[in-house]
């Protein structure tokens, strides 16, 4: 056996492991390992912005305080995170820029949706900047070349 | 709830402190929106240690660069899974938006591997 090969998995062995029934049949995925801080991409492959966190509901769309109702997964959330990644606490729910989990079509190294990302309001400040500022550049109306 | 807020909480239970949520375990068998089901939360991933995580090798066999896993795999020992329904209280921040949330489990929880895909069938799911 090549010494490069290590067989014993790190993964605690005197715990169970948690059964199909338990766990569900679905692709399983840990949110800040597989989905935050991930880029999102619309559906041309255009990169949109990054998944900054996520809005968890109940089935019927209510808040959550303990365990006893499950918990799903409902919008992409993406905003001005840097200074609170620093200094601690979150932007207020109205800085927010919601993206419905509707609109995802893929989870993979990248979150991939189903829709445009020229109507989000997530690529506003760009769309902003494209008109306003590099449209006024002569020549910025236009591909190069 | 914000996700997020979860991140980072302390856990308690049977009046003591087990921890901190390292991650969100979540399974995509949820109501269909869209293409895809949604996300559902399964449980909490709790370490001892650390309310900090990197590359999850405490729950793939990624057992390669060594000295990052060996490293790695002793800082996060002890890490388990949680399940959601044992979860009898999400207080503090997590409500006010501030951030720093506090997570308490039903006496008599149980624990479970935080692998991510059964041993020996690869890490990724």
């Amino acid at each position: 056996m090549s010494p490069r090969v290590r067989p014993r998995p790190p993964v605690p062995a005197d715990l169970p492991e948690l059964p199909t029934s338990l766990r569900g049949a679905g692709r399983v995925l840990d949110a800040r390992l597989h989905l935050l801080d991930r880029q999102i991409l619309d559906v041309d492959d255009v990169p949109v912005t990054t998944l900054d966190d996520l809005l968890v509901l109940t089935a019927d769309g209510g808040e959550l305080t303990t365990g006893e109702q499950p918990a799903f997964v409902d919008q992409l959330l993406t905003g001005p995170v840097l200074a609170t990644r620093v200094f601690g606490g979150r932007p207020p729910a109205s800085r927010w820029v919601r993206i419905p989990w509707a609109d995802v079509t893929d989870v993979g190294v990248a979150v991939t949706l189903g829709v445009r990302g020229e109507g989000l309001d997530a690529t506003w400040v760009q769309r902003w900047l494209r008109d306003h500022v590099i449209a006024r550049i002569p020549g910025g109306r236009h591909d190069p070349g | 709830m914000i996700l997020g807020d979860l991140l980072d909480a302390p856990v308690y239970a049977d009046g003591g402190q087990l921890g901190f949520v390292v991650d969100v375990r979540l399974v995509l068998d949820g109501p269909v929106k869209g293409l895809r089901a949604a996300p559902r939360v399964v449980g909490l991933l709790v370490s001892a240690r650390t309310g900090a995580t990197f590359l999850g090798y405490e729950r793939t066999d990624t057992n390669a660069p060594a000295l990052v896993w060996r490293y790695l795999a002793w800082r996060h020992r002890g890490t388990f899974l949680v399940l959601w329904e044992d979860v009898v209280g999400v207080t503090g921040g997590a409500q006010r938006g501030t951030g720093d949330a506090r997570v308490d489990l039903r006496p008599g929880f149980r624990r479970w591997s935080p692998a991510l895909a059964p041993t020996g069938t690869g890490s990724r799911p």
